[in-house]
C-alpha cells in the first residue's frame, strides 16, 4: 500500500501542477499579512508606547482573588468599585463541569498591600462581601511598580536572547545562510503575526504569556525544520517531498493543538495564567500551520529549483 | 527485548519509586509546630504522624477535629492524649493544641505555592544592592526571624534576576501568618529610651532573656469600648549586666513624677522602628538601681473579643521575636507578596488530571486517525504517559515544586512529546528505497535539530524575573529531553516490532 501511495503522487497531478503554476504568487498572502501586521503593531507602540498591554504581573499591582460562598453579579460589583478606585479590573473564574462561580479576580494598579489605597479597598471590600478577607478565603498577590518593569524588561530581553539562540541553533544545523535565514523569518512571522492577535483581542499581557511567546519560538521552528531537513537532503520530486512532510507536520502540529486547545478549554475557567499560556499557544500554533505551509515551502521550493 | 526498552522501563520505575512513598500508615501528619507552644514543649514535632487522640483512632482531619473541637476551649487546663508513631504525648491545656495537621502525603509531588497556597515575597534593601556576604547576613537574620516566630516550613534563598538586582526569595508553605509583611519588611530596630538616652536594643546583646510562654508572658485582660475591644499583653525579659547598668546611670538623676509618686517623672519609650510602640513607668524603687528584669506591654485591637485576642497573641509574638532576634542590618523593601489562599488548588488539582488525561487521549485519537493502526496508536498513548511520568518522577527526586507555569509545560509536552515519534513513524514508513536504519537517522537529525532550538529558546527563561518562571522551562526542558533521550530511541524500537508483524 505504501509503495502505490509513492507511485501516486510521483506522477504530477493537477494540485501539484496548480501548485507549480502558482507556489511563488501565494507568497504575496503571507507577506501582506506579516506586512500589516508590523504596520499595526508599529500604529499600536505609536498609541501605547509598547508593542502589547500588560497585566499587573508586568505593570506593578495588586490582584485579588476572593472565594465565595454565594455568586457575586460581576455588573453590580464593577459599577461600586468604580466609586472607589480609578484603575482596576474585574473577572470570574467559575467551574469548568458546572459553571457555578468559584471566586471573583480584581486586578488593581495599586502597588503594595500596606498602601492607604489598599486598606481602603480592602474595608470596602469587606463590607460589600459581607465578611473580612482572610488568606484562607482570598489571595492576594501584589507587584511593586519597578519590580514589574523590570520583569518585563528582563522577560523581553530573555525572549530576544532566545530568538537569537534559536537562530545559531538553525545557522549550525544547515550551515547554509539562506534555507536557515526562510526558518527564522517564518518563526519571526509567527510570533509577529501572534503578537497582532493577542493585541486586536485586546489581552492583557501577564508574565505567563510572555512566556507562552518564548515557548512559541522553540516550537514554530520543529515543522520549518522537518521541512527544510527533507527537502534539502533529500531526493526526488519536490512535490512529492513537501506534501509528505506536510503529512508528518500537520500531524505534530495537530497532536499539539488539540491537546493544547484540550487544556485552554478545561482550564481557562480555574485560572487566568494558564488560560493565557494556553491560548497564546494555540494562536502561534495556527499561525506556525501557515507560515511554514505556504511561506517556507514555496520559498524552499523557489530555492531548490533554482539551485538545480 | 531491546537494551533501549529497558532504559525506558527502568526510567519508569525508578519514576514510580520516587514519587510513591508506599507507606500505608493511617493517621494524619503534622504539618507543622510552632518551637514556642506548649505542644512543642509536650514533644510533638513536625512530620509526625498522629494515629489516635484520646484513645480514639485517627485516620482522617476530620477524626482528628471531632476529638479537638469536642473538647476545647474548655474553662480548666484539660488532658489531651496524642498517640503519635513516637509514642503517645499528654498535654494539659485550655485551648486546642497548636499544632496544624494535614493527611499523609500520598505522593512526593511538591505542588508550588501557586497550588498548595502560602505566601512568597521578594525583598530586597531598600538604599544599597547587597553584596553576596550582605545578603547571606540579610538572609540568616530573616530565617531565625521567622523560626524564633513560630513558622516552619520556610524557604529563603538568594536569587539574583538577569539585570544584577539582588534579592531574598522566602516562601512559606501553608497558611499565611497575620504578621508576615512586618515580619520580613521590618527593620526591627528596637530601642528603649529614657528621654533622648538609649537603655538598650533589640538582640541578645542587650536582651538576653525572653519569656514567651508560662506565667510571664499573656494576655492579661481585655477591654470593650464602644464596639472596638483592647486586649492588652505583657511579658518579661532579662537584660544583660551592661544594660542594666546603662538603666541605673540613666534614672540616677531623675525626680519623683508629681502626677503619681510612686512613680520616676520620666518614662522608658520603646520605640520600634522609631515609632513609639508605649512608655512603661519607672517605679521610684528603681531609681539608680540595676534592674535586670523589665516587664514589656501592648495590647492588640479588634471588633471581636476573639478578633482582639489573636491580634494581640500576635502583636506580643512579634514583639518578642524582634527582641530576641535585634534588628535587621538593612532597610528592607517588600518587591513582591503573594499570599495564596490553598482553598483553589486542592479543586483545581482534579482539573488538571483531567486536561492531562483528555489531551493525552486526544493525540492518542489523532494518530490512530492518521495511521489506523491501534497498536502504534496505543504505543504512542504509553510513550507519552511514561514521559510523564518520569518528568514527575524527575521532579520529586530533586524536590523541584510544580507550580502552574509547570503545569503548562507539563501538558504542553504531551502535545509536542509526540512530535519526534512522528518523525520516526514516517521516516520509517516512507522512503523505503533506503535501508531502516538510514532512515532512522535522518529522523534523528531533524529530532535532534528541533530539540536543539526549543531547549535553547527556553534557556534564557531560567534566569530571568528572579527565577520566578523558571518551572515552565523546567518541565519543557525535562519533558523534550526525556522525549528524545528515553522514551523516543525505546519508541523507534517497539515500533519496529509493530511494523514487523
Amino acid at each position: 500500500m505504501e509503495t502505490q501511495e509513492t507511485k501516486e503522487s510521483h506522477t504530477p497531478n493537477k494540485y501539484s501542477k496548480a501548485y507549480d503554476k502558482y507556489y511563488k504568487i501565494i507568497l504575496i498572502i503571507p507577506l501582506l499579512l506579516l506586512i500589516s501586521s508590523i504596520g499595526y503593531l508599529a500604529y499600536f507602540h505609536s498609541q501605547h508606547g509598547d508593542f502589547i498591554k500588560r497585566d499587573v504581573t508586568l505593570t506593578g499591582g495588586t490582584s485579588i482573588t476572593i472565594f465565595v460562598e454565594k455568586q457575586i453579579n460581576l455588573d453590580d460589583l464593577n459599577q461600586k468599585l468604580s466609586g472607589q478606585i480609578s484603575d482596576f479590573s474585574v473577572k470570574e473564574l467559575s467551574d469548568f463541569r458546572t459553571g457555578k462561580q468559584q471566586a471573583i479576580v480584581i486586578d488593581t494598579s495599586i502597588g503594595s498591600t500596606d498602601s492607604p489605597d489598599y486598606i481602603k479597598l480592602k474595608s470596602f471590600l469587606e463590607t460589600y462581601l459581607g465578611h473580612s478577607l482572610t488568606p484562607e478565603n482570598s489571595s492576594v498577590e501584589s507587584t511593586g511598580a519597578s519590580l514589574g518593569n523590570s520583569f518585563y524588561n528582563q522577560l523581553r530581553f530573555a525572549i530576544i536572547i532566545s530568538f537569537v539562540l534559536m537562530a545559531l541553533v538553525v545557522f549550525v544545523i544547515y550551515r547554509s545562510v539562506a534555507p536557515s535565514s526562510i526558518v527564522v523569518l517564518c518563526a519571526f512571522a509567527d510570533i509577529i503575526m501572534t503578537l497582532t492577535l493577542v493585541d486586536l483581542m485586546g489581552i492583557r499581557v501577564s508574565s505567563a504569556g510572555i512566556i507562552a511567546f518564548l515557548m512559541l519560538i522553540g516550537y514554530s521552528v520543529d515543522t520549518d525544520i522537518l521541512l527544510t531537513t527533507r527537502l534539502l537532503r533529500r531526493h526526488g520530486e519536490i512535490n512529492h517531498n513537501i506534501f509528505e512532510a506536510f503529512k508528518t507536520g500537520m500531524t505534530m502540529t495537530l497532536t499539539a493543538i488539540v491537546s493544547v486547545v484540550i487544556a485552554l478549554l478545561i482550564t481557562r475557567s480555574f485560572s487566568a495564567v494558564l488560560e493565557q499560556i494556553f491560548l497564546i499557544l494555540t494562536i502561534g500554533l495556527c499561525f506556525d500551520i501557515f507560515n511554514t505551509w505556504i511561506s517556507n515551502a514555496s520559498i524552499l521550493k523557489w530555492y531548490v529549483e533554482r539551485k538545480k | 527485548m531491546n537494551w533501549k526498552i529497558w532504559i525506558l522501563i527502568i526510567a519508569i520505575l525508578a519514576s514510580i519509586l520516587a514519587l510513591f512513598p508506599f507507606n500505608f500508615k493511617t493517621g494524619i501528619e503534622i504539618a507543622s509546630v510552632p518551637t514556642n507552644s506548649t505542644a512543642y514543649e509536650a514533644g510533638l514535632r513536625t512530620g509526625d504522624i498522629i494515629t489516635a487522640a484520646d484513645g480514639k483512632s485517627v485516620s482522617s482531619i476530620d477524626d482528628y477535629s471531632a476529638v479537638i473541637n469536642n473538647k476545647f476551649p474548655s474553662d480548666n487546663e484539660t488532658k489531651l492524649t496524642i498517640t503519635t508513631n513516637h509514642g503517645d504525648v499528654i498535654l494539659f491545656t485550655k485551648v486546642p493544641p497548636q499544632v496544624s495537621v494535614k493527611n499523609i502525603e500520598k505522593t512526593r509531588i511538591k505542588t508550588g505555592l501557586d497550588l498548595s497556597g502560602g505566601a512568597r515575597a521578594l525583598v530586597r534593601a531598600e538604599e544599597k544592592d547587597l553584596s553576596a556576604s550582605e545578603l547571606n547576613d540579610l538572609i540568616s537574620v530573616t530565617s531565625q526571624r521567622l523560626n524564633v516566630y513560630g513558622l516552619k516550613d520556610i524557604q529563603i534563598r538568594p536569587v539574583t534576576d538577569l539585570s544584577g538586582k539582588n534579592f531574598v526569595l522566602i516562601e512559606i508553605a501553608g497558611s499565611t501568618p497575620q504578621e508576615l509583611e512586618a515580619l520580613i519588611g521590618q527593620q526591627g530596630k528596637f530601642e528603649a529610651k529614657i528621654g533622648n538616652e538609649t537603655v538598650f536594643n533589640g538582640g541578645d546583646k542587650d536582651v538576653t532573656y525572653v519569656a514567651r510562654t508560662g506565667s510571664q508572658a499573656g494576655i492579661y485582660g481585655c477591654s470593650n469600648n464602644a464596639g472596638t475591644v483592647v486586649c492588652n499583653f505583657q511579658f518579661a525579659i532579662s537584660l544583660s549586666e551592661k544594660a542594666a547598668e546603662r538603666q541605673a546611670a540613666l534614672t540616677q538623676n531623675l525626680g519623683i513624677s508629681t502626677n503619681n509618686t510612686l512613680y520616676l517623672d520620666k518614662q522608658i519609650d520603646l520605640y520600634l522602628d522609631g515609632q513609639l510602640l508605649s512608655s512603661l513607668y519607672i517605679s521610684r524603687d528603681l531609681r539608680g538601681q540595676k534592674a535586670t528584669q523589665i516587664s514589656i506591654s501592648g495590647s492588640g485591637t479588634g471588633a471581636t473579643s476573639d478578633e482582639a485576642y489573636k491580634n494581640a497573641i500576635s502583636e506580643m509574638n512579634k514583639l518578642q521575636t524582634i527582641l530576641i532576634t535585634g534588628s535587621l542590618p538593612y532597610k528592607l523593601k517588600i518587591e513582591k507578596l503573594d499570599t495564596i489562599s490553598p482553598l483553589l488548588g486542592k479543586k483545581f488539582i482534579d482539573t488538571i488530571l483531567i486536561a492531562g488525561v483528555a489531551a493525552m487521549l486526544a493525540v492518542s485519537i489523532i494518530i490512530f486517525l492518521r495511521y489506523r493502526n491501534i497498536k502504534l496508536s496505543l504505543a504512542v498513548l504509553f510513550t507519552s504517559f511514561s514521559e510523564i511520568i518520569i518528568i514527575l518522577g524527575v521532579s520529586a527526586l530533586f524536590k523541584q515544586n510544580l507550580d502552574l507555569p509547570s503545569i503548562a509545560g507539563i501538558i504542553a509536552t504531551i502535545g509536542t512529546g509526540v512530535d519526534s515519534q512522528i518523525i520516526i513513524l514516517d521516516e520509517s514508513k516512507t522512503n523505503t528505497d533506503i535501508s531502516l536504519k538510514e532512515r532512522v537517522k535522518r529522523a534523528l537529525h531533524i529530532i535532534l535539530g528541533s530539540y536543539l532550538t526549543v531547549l535553547f529558546a527556553l534557556l534564557p527563561l531560567i534566569w530571568a524575573g528572579a527565577g520566578l518562571l523558571k518551572g515552565f522551562a523546567i518541565t519543557s526542558i525535562l519533558g523534550i529531553s526525556i522525549g528524545v533521550f528515553i522514551s523516543r530511541p525505546a519508541f523507534s524500537e517497539i515500533v519496529k516490532n509493530i511494523l514487523k508483524d
